[in-house]
């Protein structure tokens, strides 16, 4: 990525982002929004955040690009997750294992 | 969260007597004085802080790792402030085009749209610079203490408000900063590469708290795992719209059966 492309991207993303949070309060304040939008946006957070998390592990090598180390890294930090609801541990125990399977591989 | 109840309830007892408390009172002569922090509001901030502390540091190793210049990734701390769209940013940039990249993170920050629709009665009365220059700094923290203390005058909950904000901008950029040092002492045997996706995952599942959500993020992972081939990552967007999809669905379904299961009785 160019340092034009770059700088472009970061732009446009922070305009968006701040759209997402400044729209409703500065133009549709009186207006509440629909209910069926409530609803789906409930999901937008877990459906895109699972959607990029295999795309980082597939890395640009799609398929062939999922190596064993990070998928059971990324399964401990999520059991570990489950079971403890904190990010910190779930973080360790992932990072933990990774290098344990890197280790002994 | 035990805290923040805590502290809503504290809030809710001094913001119904300002004037007994004394040096809480407004400048009435200088209304334009340079506004103070509200140490109450730094108080509440620094407990929620603490979980992103891991967030920023592997945001600046992504940073370091990430094929955008060092200081294009930081810059995102200033134009962007949102860590999930921040992060997704800077580990996007070697494998997807400019429009994947951005539409990605634009739906990541969907969620502020309700944090956005929430908050706007609040917003409704405050003074119009206040309306512009607010909206910057909702991030999820300052949402959750923002909505828990809406019952404070307008002028306090402002003051509250932009405390928070402020607060959690500066944390945010040390942690941040802090993680860029990190990213470039550590070797890359110890493949820091792989945080983000253990990051994200681990959110994922700490956000999943109901069953439509556990179907958002399984559909997601599923379709998103099968269009891993289509061109510029597109499948995360795939991936995206079949998940909520999926989750809307569910959400339907299991009302239907509520309620289906309530008239038998």
């Amino acid at each position: 990525m160019t340092t034009i492309a770059a700088i472009t991207a970061v732009l446009s993303v922070g305009v968006l982002t701040y759209l997402s949070r400044a729209g409703l309060i500065l133009f549709l304040a009186e207006r509440p929004l629909p209910l069926q939008i409530q609803r789906a946006l409930r999901y937008v957070g877990p459906a895109v955040l699972s959607a990029l998390t295999v795309t980082l592990v597939a890395g640009s090598d799609g398929v062939s690009g999922v190596e064993f180390a990070e998928v059971t890294a990324i399964a401990a930090g999520g059991i570990v997750a489950a079971l403890t609801r904190n990010l910190i541990a779930s973080l360790v125990a992932g990072m933990a294992v990774l290098w344990l399977v890197l280790l002994s591989t | 969260m035990p805290a923040i109840a805590t502290n809503t309830a504290g809030e809710g007892e001094r913001a119904g007597q300002p004037s007994v408390d004394g040096h809480l009172d407004r400048p009435t002569v200088t209304p334009m004085s340079l506004p103070r922090p509200d140490l109450s509001a730094v108080k509440d901030a620094i407990p929620l802080f603490i979980p992103a502390i891991p967030f920023g540091l592997v945001l600046g190793v992504a940073i370091i790792e990430s094929a955008m210049p060092d200081g294009v990734g930081w810059s995102t701390n200033l134009f962007i402030f949102a860590g999930a769209a921040q992060l997704a940013t800077v580990s996007l940039a070697a494998t997807s085009t400019w429009v994947t990249l951005v539409l990605t993170a634009a739906v990541i920050n969907l969620r502020h749209v309700m944090y956005s629709a929430a908050l706007a009665p609040r917003f409704e009365t405050q003074p119009r610079w206040f309306r512009w220059v607010g909206p910057y700094f909702l991030i999820d923290q300052l949402y959750v203490l923002a909505s828990a203390a809406t019952e404070r005058d307008d002028d306090d909950w402002r003051r509250y408000y932009l405390s928070v904000g402020v607060s959690f901008f500066v944390c945010w950029m040390a942690t941040v900063t802090l993680g860029l040092f990190v990213g470039s002492a550590i070797p890359e045997e110890w493949r820091l590469d792989v945080a983000p996706a253990v990051m994200f995952a681990g959110l994922v599942i700490i956000g999943i708290t109901t069953r439509p959500a556990a179907v958002a993020a399984l559909a997601a992972v599923v379709t998103t795992f099968i269009a891993l081939d289509v061109p510029n990552n597109g499948g995360i967007l795939i991936g995206a719209i079949v998940g909520v999809t999926a989750g809307y669905l569910a959400e339907r379904a299991a009302e239907r059966d509520g309620t289906s299961e309530e008239q038998a009785r």
